[in-house]
């Protein structure tokens, strides 16, 4: 077991946090202004299709890396559009664009690049550049955003404002804050956090997109976020214990073989994260709370 | 008002959906098609342009439909569950030929085929058999490809060219199809070097594991950290990431690259020169191709139609891109391996037969 605990399991596991943390912080926007937010697979994959277009077409990563924040903006504006101004069911309408998202950029890479669903791969001098033994510019940002959500959420006017309105938002409408404006602008916030986490899988850890890479980071995301309470600290801790669980189910398969000379089943490995991830959020964390006005379309009262 | 804003956004929503999700091209029968013979094909979840397998056998009816007289008609689901139905219309608008691309259509034609017998059917990589289970179905042409043989061959380049005696192999879904490249490949391996060690490792075990890249460079990368220099991808597009882990390594100082990845099914020599050893292809074109062919020519036959070394039905690939990579004595000694293979003496372990 000693010999799995080694300094690259701590890089991939960096590596394969950083799309949870961006995304996770992105939710952590929308949840925290009372807008539940299970689009988040879906902004991930805009981003990453946006971002690897773009960077392809333009030759340059922090273009393409913008321009997959701006899309994932767009999205989370139509979403945002659906649930707040028409008070759309947000579960509904969340899986909506994840639907959307599947089937979209397939429709898009088929007329422009006549492939169904993946872009063309993007030459490696034009990808996100990676520093210190294969670690991307975009996870020391991600990790470098840890600090100012914290500091945003808990120090400045809007970060209060945001709490206030994902708790108790007649309180705070009745303190002359404009609920639904703040709403759009966080879950417009959430859609440009989870588009960088999508971008940084298209354009930082592969060189394509292909249909539905994100296969369900925005859903452990979201998983992350509920483990870590809404708090941004506790959730950069969440994304690395999944990002860590993730490594080590690549570490071990192969690597530990079962009394019997055979290997484990992968689908018995597959499981750990999940069985652990049950086990602490039953045993260990307590009792989650909510921001109580979570997923309740605000009307003013006339 | 608001309410018909509201059921606008729904409708729009709902179609914007319905056109994403099943890109379907047109299958009206004009007039002018009467009397020709006409083919459906209903591709893999991976769609026609996936640069790799359904590429292949897109490849093969296209060039079918321009050296004979046919109507071609190809169906791209956007998700398993319109498989069926595309293919019952392709049956109930009296097609001659339907071909289902892919093992996951297997369970589905099984049934399709059994309600429409005077049709002809062919599977890629699956097999379809009567209710007894044993014989093969007459109207179904089962095109299997023996993908251990052509995994043995690239085995052996691997071990050739490994330095440190360890190799990778990174497969997309854990399933008996993909442990058949694992199998062929670790046996060439050590048919060369009888102490090499192979890491078998897979991206998962639903069928988003032939799409993320992301974890098909992780798995890469723990194979190289763990020794390996040559890594066998068999995982869709999960496997373009293991191109991306090796490129990671850059190349030594003679130029040569440091770390190799092996590609599958279409020639993939070219998506990163230099550190593409070689790729185990599957001539998936040509098994469609005859198949066409032979319904053209009314000389139809059901049952298996196997494609292994012998009719060049799997192959390591050879080219300008990785000629300088592959010494002529390497290829000496794949070829004697070759021979013997054909003639039935060396035995590849089928993962598949048990």
């Amino acid at each position: 077991m000693s010999e799995l605990l080694t300094l690259s399991l701590i890089f991939s596991a960096i590596r394969l946090a950083t799309p949870l943390i961006f995304t996770a912080l992105g939710g952590l926007f929308s949840e925290r202004s009372g807008v539940i937010n299970i689009a988040l697979e879906g902004l991930m994959l805009v981003g990453a299709f946006t971002a690897a277009v773009a960077t392809f077409e333009l030759s340059n990563p922090y273009l393409g890396f913008l321009c997959g924040l701006f899309a994932g903006a767009v999205t989370a504006f139509v979403y945002a559009v659906a649930v707040i101004e028409f008070e759309a069911n947000q579960v509904v309408a969340g899986t909506a664009i994840n639907f959307l998202m599947l089937g979209l950029p397939q429709l898009i890479s088929g007329a422009v690049y006549d492939s169904s669903g993946s872009t063309p791969q993007i030459d490696k001098a034009y990808l996100i550049p990676d520093y210190f033994n294969s670690i991307s510019l975009a996870s020391i940002l991600a990790f470098l955003l840890i600090p100012i959500v914290w500091y945003v959420v808990y120090k400045t006017p809007f970060g209060l404002r945001l709490r206030a309105v994902g708790e108790n938002p007649s309180a705070a409408d009745a303190a002359g804050i404009n609920v639904n404006r703040l709403r759009y602008t966080a879950v417009i916030l959430s859609g440009v956090l989870a588009a960088a986490g999508g971008a940084y899988l298209s354009i930082g850890q592969s060189s394509l997109f292909t249909r539905g890479m994100s296969a369900g980071r925005g859903f452990i995301a979201l998983a992350a976020l509920i483990l870590a309470k809404w708090k941004p600290v506790p959730v950069l801790f969440a994304c690395l214990f999944f990002g860590l669980m993730e490594a080590l189910t690549i570490q071990i398969q192969g690597a530990i073989k079962l009394p019997s000379g055979e290997d484990i089943p992968v689908q018995f490995i597959q499981i750990i994260p999940y069985v652990l991830t049950i086990i602490v959020l039953a045993g260990f964390i307590g009792k989650s709370l909510a921001p109580k006005a979570l997923g309740i379309p605000y009307k003013k009262e006339k | 008002m608001k309410n018909a804003i509201k059921f606008l956004f729904a409708i729009v929503l709902f179609w914007t959906l319905s056109f994403a999700n099943l890109s379907c091209s047109s299958s009206v029968t004009s007039a002018e098609e009467k009397g020709k013979i006409k083919v459906g094909i209903v591709f893999d979840i991976g769609g026609k342009n996936d640069r790799s397998f359904n590429a292949a056998a897109w490849e093969g009816v296209r060039r079918a439909a321009k050296d004979f007289d046919i109507v071609l008609r190809d169906v791209e689901p956007g998700n398993p569950t319109s498989i069926e139905p595309a293919m019952r219309a392709f049956a109930e608008k009296g097609f001659d030929l339907i071909i289902g691309v892919g093992f996951a259509q297997g369970p589905i034609m099984q049934k399709v085929a059994i309600d429409y017998p005077n049709i002809n059917f062919a599977i890629i990589d699956g097999v379809i058999f009567e209710d007894d289970g044993k014989t093969p179905k007459k109207n179904v042409a089962s095109l299997v490809f023996r993908e251990h043989e052509g995994s043995y061959l690239v085995g052996m380049l691997a071990a050739q060219k490994s330095k440190t005696g360890v190799l990778g192999f990174v497969g997309g879904m854990d399933i008996p199809l993909i442990h058949r490249f694992a199998t062929g490949y670790e046996e060439g391996a050590k048919s060369v070097n009888p102490n090499i060690k192979v890491f078998p490792n897979y991206v998962g075990v639903t069928d988003a594991a032939w799409n993320n890249p992301g974890k098909g460079k992780e798995l890469a990368l723990s194979q190289i950290e763990k020794g390996a220099d040559v890594i066998f991808t068999a995982a869709g597009n999960s496997g373009l990431g293991a191109f991306d882990a090796v490129e990671q390594y850059g190349k030594g100082a003679n130029g040569e690259a440091n770390k190799f990845v092996i590609g599958v099914d279409s020639n993939q020599n070219g998506v990163k020169p230099g550190f593409v050893l070689t790729s185990m292809v599957k001539r998936v074109d040509n098994a469609v191709y005859d198949v066409v062919k032979d319904v053209v020519n009314k000389k139809f036959e059901g049952g298996f139609h196997v494609f292994g070394l012998d009719k060049d039905g799997v192959a390591y690939a050879m080219d300008e891109n990785n000629k300088k990579l592959i010494t002529p004595e390497m290829i000496i000694k794949v070829e004697e391996a070759k021979k013997k293979i054909v003639a039935g003496e060396i035995k590849v372990t089928d993962a598949m037969a048990n």
